[in-house]
């Protein structure tokens, strides 16, 4: 079944995906490819067209016009060959709760043509890896959420696909769980399986070896987490402060403030690179106009500063309009 | 094979886990014979009955005494002037009033015809039916022995006389149990209403529950997720003709005159008619209540009206006639009850037969295509 010696070809080759549900374009036009062994992420609000492109890739959705290959095959022509070789794991729970968590596993097994010989050996090992051992004889609908997509994700892998769909895995799970899941993840990666993974979490996206954002059906911007960070003109300054909606205000006002966001009680403020030191005129700025300042330090570009500042630029190249995305990116 | 085991496999988890469905399919069966084969009885015996004998002879007597050992009137009220038959009518005391005229034993004494008056309450009218044609036929035959007494009384020889004597005879229920009736038609009406519905479910739920994707996503075909799903119906629809069939047997004394093989044959070709149903029922709903509801209009409807269970077909108005070829729960019908009553071999049922293959195979391949189409 796994045939890992055509590693030439890209595990996806995407090109001038569609898919219309009455006249929106939920996917418009998507053209990419995505090598083998990575963990690819897609980014990007609700309704931007995430699941349907997944679905397509996955055989689940048919395309409007366009096609993708996976692993060579064409999800229109040739579905019933690209099926054995991918897990889709959909963003509702998508396992029987009625069934025990073994009984999951056994039918998906079957199902897949998991050989006989191995069925015990991987479903006890897939229980092990994802904590489930103890729970094999519980119905599935009794699981915790956290515990409900680990047991998806190890459905999915019960036939050890080659290539992983997983849509918004981690949703409504408690980072704990999370943090777990991901740890899963990167156990998969690298056993050599490509990961496409939709996610709404910036850590989340972090963690993958290139990232996607797309909005309105299409594909805005692509590239490494540390090279989306690196596009961003300038770097950002931690500031703690108090009453930090009205010192927005004065740190707006300021013209070597490029842009700032929220994150926790605290401001992060992006100033252009060739601002200089810019931390002493931002303190004197809040001290001016009465605030007490905790601390102003220098910190890291983080993803989500990278997308509110490369979005708008990039959405403009695409002809998308800018204001749902800035929106997104908050 | 393997993938279809799977599914079956599983859809058999689910009812088992499934504590409602379950009373569903092997209680409510037996329930529903219980209550139609009782209440859906048709058999009028012991009619509630009151006289008003308005002659008061030997001659009327003998005339209320013949009504009342016929079986089919219970008489249990004298009354004794016409103002109290509307109370007894009112109250719904009694459903059927003779009254014997004045001048009955007189006017048969003097060889001329005597007069009685069957009043009936029209507002329960199968019992009106039954009623005023017992009492009719009753009073003829009274009447014909009283012409036979005088005749002799003149002496008369009426040996010799020539005559006509006609008589009924009720083949293969001879004593018109409608249970016996009714008992096969439930059968199909029972095993329709468990097949469609819980089919027409089947698919939709995977839809709502998402898992739906994750058959489509795994390298199993239209044909294997059908038959996979249909496996375990056919088998529970089995259950339940054999549970209704032996009950009725058992509990109400049904006879089994045909063969056992041949009503295996065509019950369950008649079962893939009806899972096929269900299948297209939930192929085209978009959610597990209009799939219900849709489900139930199919199988309940023209199993019901338009299948002979309740109404004579060949009384039916011509297009209800022309309507009711087109589902197979006409034909099913026939067969049961031949098989139950009559015997029947497969000749004798052989057009039925054949239009269930039909119906077979053209609702699987419609099922199968709508199946591929959703996909």
């Amino acid at each position: 079944m796994t045939d890992r010696t055509d590693s030439v070809e890209a595990a996806i080759d995407v090109r001038a995906l569609t898919r219309v549900f009455r006249n929106v374009k939920a996917v418009d036009d998507v053209t990419m490819t995505i090598p083998r062994g990575e963990v690819f992420g897609l980014v990007g609000p609700d309704g931007a067209g995430k699941s349907t492109l997944i679905r397509m890739l996955a055989t689940v959705l048919a395309p409007t016009s366009g096609d993708a290959l996976v692993f060579g095959h064409s999800v229109l022509t040739d579905p019933h060959k690209v099926k054995p070789r991918v897990g889709y794991m959909s963003q509702a729970f998508s396992l029987y709760g009625d069934l025990t968590v073994q009984e999951n596993l056994d039918f998906f097994a079957e199902l897949r043509g998991v050989p006989h010989r191995d069925m015990a050996s991987r479903s006890k090992r897939l229980l092990e890896f994802s904590g489930l051992t103890e729970f094999s004889k519980r119905q599935a609908q009794f699981l915790s959420g956290g515990m409900k997509q680990k047991l998806a994700l190890a459905a999915t892998l019960i036939s050890e696909p080659d290539l992983l769909f997983l849509d918004e895995p981690t949703t409504g799970v408690d980072p704990v769980s999370r943090r777990e899941f991901w740890r899963i993840i990167s156990g998969l990666h690298r056993d050599g399986i490509t990961v496409f993974v939709a996610t709404p979490y910036m850590d989340e996206a972090d963690r993958c070896d290139e990232i996607a954002f797309m909005t309105q059906g299409r594909i805005i911007l692509r590239d490494t987490p540390s090279g989306m960070k690196g596009r961003v003109p300038g770097r950002v300054i931690e500031v703690a402060v108090d009453d930090y909606r009205r010192a927005m205000r004065v740190l707006r006002a300021l013209p070597c403030v490029h842009s700032l966001e929220v994150s926790g009680d605290m401001l992060r403020v992006l100033v252009a690179k060739d601002a200089g030191e810019c931390e002493g005129t931002l303190r004197d700025a809040l001290a001016g106009a009465g605030f007490t300042v905790h601390h102003v330090t220098p910190s890291q570009t983080d993803l989500e500063m990278a997308f509110a500042t490369l979005i708008p630029t990039a959405a403009k190249s695409t002809d998308a309009s800018d204001g749902d995305i800035l929106a997104v990116a908050e | 094979m393997r993938r279809i085991l799977a599914i079956a496999r599983k859809e058999f988890l689910h009812i088992i886990r499934d504590k409602r469905l379950l009373g569903v399919i092997l209680v409510m069966p037996l329930i529903q014979l219980f209550l139609y084969a009782y209440a859906l009885s048709f058999d009028v015996k012991q009619l509630p009955t009151a006289t008003l004998d308005l002659d008061r002879t030997t001659a009327s007597r003998q005339y209320i005494d013949a009504l009342q050992q016929s079986n089919y009137f219970l008489v249990d009220g004298v009354l004794t002037s016409y103002a109290q038959v509307d109370k007894r009518f009112e109250s719904g005391a009694d459903k059927v009033v003779v009254v014997v005229g004045a001048g009955f034993g007189n006017d048969i004494a003097a060889g001329r015809a005597g007069n009685v008056q069957i009043l009936v309450d029209g507002s329960d009218a199968n019992a009106a039916q039954l009623g005023s044609s017992y009492a009719g036929a009753l009073s003829r035959v009274y009447g014909a022995k009283v012409v036979i007494s005088q005749i002799e009384q003149k002496g008369l020889n009426i040996s010799g006389a020539g005559g006509l004597t006609s008589s009924m005879r009720t083949w293969y229920n001879p004593e018109g149990i409608s249970a016996a009736y009714f008992v096969p038609g439930l059968i199909v009406v029972l095993v329709t209403m468990i097949t469609v519905l819980q089919t027409a479910n089947t698919l939709v739920k995977e839809k709502e529950q998402g898992t739906y994707e994750q058959l489509i996503v795994s390298p199993i075909s239209r044909i294997e997720l059908m038959v996979g799903k249909i496996a375990p119906w056919a088998l529970i629809g089995a259950l339940d003709i054999i549970i209704i069939a032996v009950v009725g047997i058992l509990a109400f004394g049904i006879p089994f005159r045909g063969s056992v093989g041949l009503f295996a044959l065509s019950s369950l070709l008649y079962v893939i008619c009806t899972l096929g149903l269900g299948l297209i029922v939930s192929a085209r709903a978009t959610s597990v209540d209009s799939a219900n509801q849709l489900g139930s209009l199919i199988a309940f409807l023209p199993t019901f009206m338009l299948s002979g269970f309740v109404f004579p077909i060949s009384s039916m108005p011509p297009v209800l006639q022309w309507l009711s070829y087109l589902f197979p729960a006409r034909y099913f019908m026939v067969i049961c009850r031949t098989v139950f009553l009559k015997g029947g071999s497969a000749a004798v049922l052989f057009p039925q037969i054949a239009a269930l293959v039909v119906f077979a195979v053209v609702i699987v391949v419609l099922a199968a295509s709508l199946y591929r189409e959703r996909a």
